[in-house]
């Protein structure tokens, strides 16, 4: 062997190393990202061209399909009480859920660990059995109206088959992801901070208000946006325990593809449902962006 | 809505082929020496349709004939079918055999299947029990499958609280305004028993000759809109101010608990759940002129089926009164021969609610009506 060839075999090694684990990273992706461009990607584009081009005899793009679902009253109306339902469950989610994740992340002691076991049961029931013991427990002659009738109170609102139903089953749903995504986050924060800020005299207010709250804004951002996009797809839960009408858009679009048998306005319903959620995903991806440049 | 459970059903295919096998392993007879012929049958339905065929109709099909092995697949609430209509119609088209015998799908299907003659067409000739069967009930299907059991949808009734149960439709409706809060029908999306309900307030002002056969225009949906407001003006008499639960058996849950007294219920499943015990004792059902719609169950042959002989024995045996009885113990359903082979008792049993039904409105039609009435009924609240 010449010392050319030699010296030529020692610079190629690197450079084919490199192309050898370059080539594995690009193995390792491609699945996830096939199912992506596949089955995701490319049936959404189709999918919106369709909804813009409902007559394949005429040429050119209209938004005849929009327009004319846009003009009915109920599917405008299925469309805010969609938005309200999904921002009502989130706010009432959040609510309860940051001051237990705070209380898991500051509390020391036995209660704060079996609680944290404790709020994590309704990720391991079906939400279809969530659905149906909600109703057991909210209907008419059901639990909850039982107690308030031996307590003296005669008339009490309808608590299931509307949209009551649909919050109380969603946040009761949707709690334990919430407190972990939020807890996660507050476990982020550095503990010598919180200890720091004590040293010179803050209390737990001001703790709170000046070190907590500015460091938790995004994972914050991060678990409101996840929540809105999962209350606002649900299918199951509005189905169970909703009512006739006004419906959530999940239902909505289920009805006209398989009982109305108008595949092209489930389609395009399913197109306006996916620039909402859209418009609240791109919020996720900023929040997200901004904490991968180490913003926090 | 109820979750398929696969591995379940299949779990129960897999029982029931052994036990067919063990079956016929153990009994040579002078049919063991042939080649076992295996139909294939792809049936479409709830749990007890399953049930009425894994457990009633092969069982005793294959005991009485060992010659047949039957491999049965279940289309859960008849998720499947659209994929079990295109195979067959590439088969067609590639001139091939298809391993599908027998389809119990749903008349949408069959109707589209004709013209591309997908079916074998039936006579008494091939299937000599046919001959039991009413000319009318055939002829509207056009001789293409074979209506083995029927059902329709009737009014039932808690007797404890309706006294005089209502003779016609006209009663139902009076009966409502004067009992408010006690009836109600599900959500026509989600169950038939609610569809008969919605047709029949719409069948009231027209002639449902006119919207249930082929012919589909939107502009003749202009005459529904006096049933429309009929409808409308009872949504405060329904129960809870007008709710429609989702599906025929959360209709039957508020009969059972007495939340009210009486909806349109379907006639095998409200049968099927008083003989269980499921409703209370007082629970009657009737029919009211004019009746509900129902429908005949039909199982259809595919002409490129590779077994033709061996489905017309068990076609011919589906009509014979071993098989009828099955019907009508394990699913209430009625029977697709005419009554008079029926016996006696079970003519007793059934004559307040078998009095024939009204036809169902065309696909096009009916998937206008359930639009029509959460916009016209329930969202105009």
């Amino acid at each position: 062997m010449s010392a050319v060839t030699v010296r030529a075999a020692a610079r190629g090694a690197p450079a084919r190393r490199a192309w050898k684990e370059g080539a594995l990273g690009l193995a390792l992706v491609l699945p996830p990202l096939m199912v992506l461009v596949f089955l995701i990607v490319l049936p959404a584009i189709t999918a919106i061209l369709d909804t813009l081009t409902p007559d394949p005899t005429v040429r050119g793009f209209t938004p005849a399909l929009y327009t004319q679902l846009l003009a009915s009253r109920i599917v405008r109306s299925d469309i805010v009480f969609t938005v309200v339902v999904t921002l009502v469950s989130v706010a009432v989610t959040f609510a309860l859920s940051y001051p237990l994740a705070l209380y898991l992340r500051f509390a020391r002691g036995r209660l704060p660990a079996v609680l944290a076991v404790l709020f994590t049961i309704p990720l391991f029931v079906p939400v279809v059995i969530a659905s149906f013991a909600m109703i057991t427990f909210l209907v008419n002659h059901g639990v909850i109206s039982t107690i308030f009738y031996r307590l003296g109170v005669q008339r009490f609102p309808p608590l299931v088959y509307n949209a009551t139903g649909i919050v109380l089953t969603e946040v009761w749903a949707s709690l334990p992801f919430a407190v972990l995504i939020l807890g996660a986050g507050l476990q982020a924060i550095d503990g010598a901070l919180i200890d720091g800020a004590r040293d010179v005299g803050a209390g737990p207010l001001r703790t709170f208000g000046s070190i907590i709250l500015p460091l938790n804004v995004t994972p914050t951002m991060i678990a409101l946006t996840l929540l809105f996009i999962n209350v606002f797809g649900s299918f199951t839960i509005p189905y169970l325990v909703g009512g006739n009408a006004p419906q959530m858009l999940g239902v909505t679009m289920t009805n006209y593809l398989t009982q109305y048998l108008r595949r092209s306005e489930a389609v395009t319903l399913a197109v306006m449902a996916f620039v909402i959620s859209a418009v609240v995903g791109a919020v996720y991806v900023v929040s997200v962006s901004r904490r991968e440049r180490g913003a926090v | 809505m109820r979750p398929a459970r696969p591995v379940r059903v299949g779990a129960a295919v897999l029982a029931i082929l052994l036990a067919v096998l063990l079956a016929g392993a153990g009994r040579p007879g002078p049919a063991g020496a042939q080649q076992p012929v295996t139909l294939n049958l792809y049936i479409s339905g709830d749990t007890n349709i399953f049930d009425l065929w894994q457990k009633g109709f092969i069982p005793a099909f294959s005991k009485r004939y060992p010659q047949y092995r039957v491999n049965f697949v279940g289309l859960m609430h008849g998720n499947g079918n659209d994929g079990i209509y295109d195979k067959l119609l590439a088969a067609k088209r590639a001139g091939r055999r298809t391993d599908v015998d027998l389809w119990e799908t749903e008349p949408g299907y069959v109707t589209q299947g004709i013209p591309e003659g997908l079916w074998l067409k039936l006579s008494p000739r091939a299937v000599p029990n046919l001959a039991k069967v009413p000319k009318d009930v055939l002829e509207a299907a056009e001789y293409y499958g074979l209506p083995y059991r029927g059902s329709s949808v009737v009014i039932g009734y808690n007797s404890q609280f309706v006294k005089t149960p209502p003779k016609t439709f006209d009663d139902v409706v009076a009966w409502i305004k004067a009992n408010p809060g006690k009836f109600t029908y599900c959500d026509p999306n989600t169950g038939g028993s609610g569809q008969a309900f919605v047709t029949a307030a719409i069948y009231r002002y027209v002639d449902p000759a006119r919207y249930s056969g082929k012919p589909y225009d939107v502009k003749d949906e202009a005459a529904w809109e006096q049933g429309w407001k009929m409808l409308r003006d009872l949504q405060p008499a329904m129960y809870n101010n007008g709710f429609h639960p989702n599906g025929n058996v959360a209709v039957l849950q508020l009969l059972a608990q007495q939340n009210i007294y009486m909806a349109s219920v379907w006639s095998d499943m409200g049968l099927d759940f008083y003989t269980r015990g499921q409703l209370p004792k007082s629970m009657r059902f009737t029919q009211i002129t004019p009746p509900l719609i129902g429908d005949d169950a039909r199982v259809t042959l595919p002409a490129g089926s590779a077994h033709i002989g061996g489905t017309l024995v068990l076609l011919n045996w589906l009509l014979t009164p071993e098989a009828q009885n099955m019907v009508i113990n394990m699913v209430a359903g009625y029977p697709g021969i005419d009554w008079k082979y029926m016996p006696a008792s079970v003519r007793e049993k059934f004559k307040d609610v078998a009095k024939g039904f009204a036809p169902y409105p065309n696909p096009k039609y009916l998937a206008d009506i359930k639009r029509l009435w959460h916009e016209k009924v329930v969202a105009a609240q």
